[in-house]
């Protein structure tokens, strides 16, 4: 049989109110409660009894009569709640005496934590701010990005874009996919009001379907979300864009003209994409209609991936069992692969496109996890080192605050009350240095926000931002606090009466274990700022295959069409350059009007399969252009004029020539390509002759290898490239003179090559002054600790110095014996340091392909550099204590 | 006046004295309630009561430990000589107000 246990008051009820009446007398009152508690048992449920239990377990302790009780019950006869509070004001009145005190203390503890708090702060901004892309999207959870990863061959491609007809046809073979749309990036547009004369280039513009708005939460302002894109020839601008051409008047109906060509009807006008968006669009093109974009859309076979394909799937619908079937669905319409080919699709989430992906044919250059981890590890770092300053010092003070220790405890203070007190003082001096923090970060902002190329903004508005921020300095108080206060409050009142103050030397141990850990972190930070620097410079100055320097690039040079062959040859005649060419392909990533395409290709004399196709970029170029960028011509020549078969000509990489195996005299061997434009027509083949090899220069970023590419003649016209010899000054005057005539209205707007050149490589860049500047940071605040750490033992060590000296020993000796102390820890510190920097440098470079060689260089400066930073430090108060006169010292007490 | 008595400390010093060797916790709230017809937290009782034996209207001693309670023991009261002077004086009160009522006090039929 099964017995139901008594019935219990509850339990939780009764330990906390036992918990709370601490050590007053309650007997009787608890005893009332129990009796009570049985009483009810028998007039009502056992559930309302418990209810009751805690009615009155609860008024009674907000009761008088258990205040009072507990006031009685206090060690100290007069002890009361009041005398309790003033003690409180007295600890932090005695707090803020011994900040006041010790002056330099302070300003290091507040200092140290306000600029680590401020970093934290800033570096917590730009996570949070990562972290919120996308998010703005209503459906965010269902929306998700097609991306196609193959390999045929030696051509292998993983990237954000896929096949026109990629869109159309998973919407029609998966019912669960609610919607879909399309990208188009064509790059950039010069654009007018039809009834203007005054072109304006437009960066962000893309082509997409009419199912835009359906996907994305963009507020349309003005038109018809729905209908907006669905008719030929229209498109929907931004707010700003509207603004910039029609001003205040409404722009929809209205007609804007793109590169002078294309008559486009404002069909709808939306308000500007958030910062925090992946992709930015001022202009969105419809894909309807027969624009050759359009018909690009149109396409049915399942080639040419240069379209970035969004899926919206219904509600509850499992992107998991879909992605099952995406591999069948290829089949369908890619065929089988064979051999070691694969090919396959995935559908990464919207929130993640943001911070988790880095392929081909992105809309946006992406944020970067990696850089989220490293900064939070950053700030984390700074922070401990300000916290350990705090920590250091306040041991190393101990010896003012033993005796204050000694006689509260004789008065009746117990550790409890002791340990609060301190961490109070804690509490002050993170609470002030928290709010010089928030102060110095609101000055710095500007400069963080330029050099990460976010507007980051201190949330001042939210109450959230200040309780987070709270939260904060209560934490870091706990931390820097706790141990200093169970140091202090750990003295024995007899030996601290007694004078016995000498530091312990398991203090002294830890005090050097922070410091090490301190110096660690620095010259980590250190190496990792001359690495990151280095290969920066590395990569500007590697030799590149090509000359950059001394070449002006005039953009957007379609604007000049018909003339812009007439304009070469002007350019040509001014004094100073040496050549120009006119072509949209410049060997710089993202540099580029015309976006990159690949296009496959076969050797003559082979059959056209997946074994033997090469992917080769195609550009076309002019016949000046290998002149002009100074390209290295390994066989054979370059084109020229007096060739006119060079049009059916090719002048390869030598990667490429690699690729096809064209064998050792490759010249005059000829490759060919489907014919038919965007329908690939593999049975009518067009033949290149390949006329000359250059060697490999490189044209995207040295993050990648060298791909394989093809030089032919044609006529694409983005820019005019310059080479020129002295200041070009004069040649760009001249330049816009003659732009302006032949030209008119279009902007006038010109680069060098050397400096788009280096555009590439803004993120490392940015990572290197960033690193550089964290560096410089974790360096100042642990310098400015070990100075105040120095200035404690030297004063500990007064009577010994005197002693020393009165012995006859040299101020030169004794310097060398207080910084002697200090230069062992910073050599431990190396000795940690250098091989966890070597694996972190390792780690970064591996995303290299060609990587600067940081040799040991790198260690021994980032070494030396801290140890004359702490030498220089703690010299300051060496030679004050070395150089004192020993009467004095020995005398004091 | 000496030592203002309110109206539920009239009411708790009464009991008590109606309890007579009885008068604890339980029994003066059970008391009151029933009487009074009305609900009282242990709380506002023992506030109460701490309130009067500051004014040394109550005085109060532990009794022994039985096997109710769990064994705690209850805490008894008494009035003080004080206590019945104020309930005395109290009362005075009442009777000379309700002679002087000018109203009729008498309830109507």
């Amino acid at each position: 049989m099964k017995t139901t246990p008594p019935v219990k008051p509850p339990r939780l009820a009764d330990r906390f109110f036992k918990w709370y009446c601490n050590n007053a007398s309650i007997e009787d009152l608890h005893g009332d409660l129990e009796e009570l508690f049985f009483k009810n048992l028998e007039k009502m449920s056992v559930r309302r009894a418990k209810w009751r239990y805690w009615q009155h377990v609860l008024s009674l302790i907000f009761s008088y009569a258990l205040r009072r009780r507990k006031e009685r019950s206090a060690v100290h006869p007069f002890a009361s709640s009041s005398v309790q509070f003033s003690m409180l004001l007295s600890y932090l009145k005695i707090g803020c005496r011994s900040l006041v005190r010790n002056k330099s203390y302070a300003i290091v503890n507040i200092g140290g934590l306000a600029i680590s708090g401020a970093v934290g702060l800033i570096i917590l901004l730009f996570i949070a701010q990562e972290l919120t892309y996308d998010r703005h999207n209503a459906n965010a959870d269902r929306i998700y990005r097609l991306h196609f990863e193959h390999r045929y061959g030696e051509n292998y491609a993983h990237m954000a874009a896929t096949p026109a007809i990629a869109a159309s046809a998973l919407q029609q073979d998966f019912p669960e996919i609610e919607s879909t749309t399309r990208f188009l990036d064509y790059g950039t547009y010069l654009v007018r009001p039809a009834d203007s004369n005054e072109s304006i280039k437009e960066e962000h513009v893309l082509w997409t379907d009419s199912t835009f708005f359906k996907i994305f939460s963009v507020n349309v302002l003005e038109g018809n979300a729905t209908k907006a894109l669905t008719h030929p020839y229209s498109v929907a601008i931004s707010k700003q864009t509207a603004r910039k051409y029609f001003g205040e008047t409404s722009a929809l109906g209205k007609s804007l003209v793109l590169d002078s060509r294309y008559h486009a009807n404002v069909t709808a006008v939306f308000e500007d994409l958030p910062s925090t968006s992946h992709f930015h669009a001022d202009i969105l093109i419809s894909l309807a209609g027969d624009w050759p974009a359009a018909r690009e859309a149109q396409a049915t076979v399942f080639s040419n991936n240069n379209f970035n394909t969004y899926v919206m799937l219904r509600p509850g619908a499992d992107v998991q069992a879909l992605e099952a079937r995406l591999p069948r669905f290829l089949e369908k319409y890619n065929g089988p692969s064979k051999g070691g080919d694969f090919a396959r699709l995935e559908l990464m989430p919207l929130l993640d496109i943001h911070l988790h992906s880095q392929l081909n044919g992105e809309l946006e250059a992406n944020g970067s996890i990696t850089y989220i981890y490293l900064f939070s590890t950053v700030a984390v770092f700074v922070l401990i080192i300000a916290c350990i300053n705090f920590m250091n010092l306040s041991t190393a003070q101990s010896t003012q605050r033993a005796r204050e220790v000694g006689i509260r405890k004789v008065l009746g203070s117990q550790r409890a009350n002791l340990v609060g007190q301190f961490l109070l003082e804690s509490v002050i001096i993170t609470g002030v240095g928290f709010t010089v923090a928030l102060g110095l970060a609101g000055l710095l902002i500007p400069i963080f926000s330029n050099l990460l190329q976010k507007p980051l903004q201190l949330p001042l508005t939210e109450p959230g931002f200040y309780a987070l921020l709270f939260g904060a300095a209560l934490i870091v108080s706990v931390l820097a606090g706790a141990y200093p206060s169970f140091f202090l409050s750990g003295f024995k009142p007899v030996n601290v009466l007694k004078g016995q103050t000498t530091l312990s030397g398991r203090g002294g141990m830890l005090r050097g274990g922070l410091v090490v850990f301190q110096f660690v972190i620095s010259i980590f930070l250190i190496v990792g700022a001359f690495t990151v620097t280095k290969q920066v410079a590395y990569i500007q100055n590697k030799k590149l295959g090509f000359e950059k320097d001394q070449v002006l690039l005039i953009k957007d040079a379609y604007a000049l069409r018909p003339n812009s062959g007439v304009f070469k040859t002007e350019v040509e005649k001014m004094p100073g350059v040496r050549s120009a060419t006119v072509s949209g392909f410049i060997p710089v990533d993202r540099g580029s009007d015309f976006p990159r395409r690949d296009r496959s290709f076969w050797r003559e004399g082979t059959q056209a399969s997946s074994d033997n196709l090469v992917n080769i970029q195609t550009w076309s170029v002019d016949v000046d252009y290998i002149t002009t960028l100074n390209m290295n011509v390994i066989a054979g020549r370059g084109f020229s004029k007096e060739f006119p078969s060079d049009s059916i000509a090719v002048v390869l990489n030598k990667t490429s020539a690699d690729r096809f195996g064209l064998g050792p005299d490759p010249i005059g061997k000829k490759i060919a390509t489907f014919s038919g434009g965007r329908v690939p027509d593999f049975d009518h083949p067009i033949f290149y002759t390949v006329v000359g090899i250059v060697d490999d220069f490189h044209f995207s970023s040295l993050k990648e290898g060298i791909a394989p590419l093809g030089l032919f003649l044609g006529k694409s016209d983005g820019f005019v490239s310059v080479r020129f010899d002295g200041d070009p000054r004069q040649i760009i005057e001249g330049m816009e003179a003659t732009w302006k005539r032949m030209a008119p209205g279009q902007p006038f707007q010109y680069s060098f090559l050397d400096y788009e050149f280096g555009r590439m490589y803004e993120s490392e860049q940015r990572l290197a002054r960033m690193f550089g500047i964290f560096a410089a940071f974790a360096v100042i605040i642990a310098c400015v600790g070990l100075f105040a750490l120095t200035a404690y033992t030297s004063q500990q060590r007064t009577k010994e110095i005197g002693i020393r000296k009165v012995l006859g020993a040299s101020v030169a000796s004794i310097v060398f014996l207080l910084s002697g102390e200090f230069t062992k820890l910073i050599v431990i510190s190396f000795v940690v340091a250098a091989p966890l920097a070597w694996v972190g440098v390792r780690w970064w470079l591996e995303s290299f392909t060609y990587k600067a060689e940081v040799g040991l260089m790198v260690y021994a400066a980032a070494g030396i550099l801290v140890l004359v930073i702490a030498w220089l430090t703690t010299w300051y108060h060496s030679y004050r204590a070395a150089s004192a006169d020993p009467v004095k010292s020995i005398r004091t007490e | 006046m000496k030592g203002y008595l309110g109206e539920f400390e009239e009411l708790v010093l009464l009991t008590i004295a109606s309890l007579g060797e009885n008068a604890y916790g339980v029994a003066i709230k059970e008391d009151i309630e029933l009487r009074a017809d009305r609900s009282i937290s242990l709380g506002a009782l023992h506030s109460t009561i701490t309130r009067l034996e500051e004014k040394k209207f109550i005085r109060s001693w532990l009794g022994e430990p039985t096997q109710e309670r769990g064994g705690r023991r209850k805490r008894f009261f008494e009035l003080t000589h004080q206590g019945k002077v104020a309930l005395h004086e109290i009362k005075a009160l009442r009777d000379e107000l309700w002679k002087l009522s000018k109203t009729t006090l008498t309830l109507a039929k």
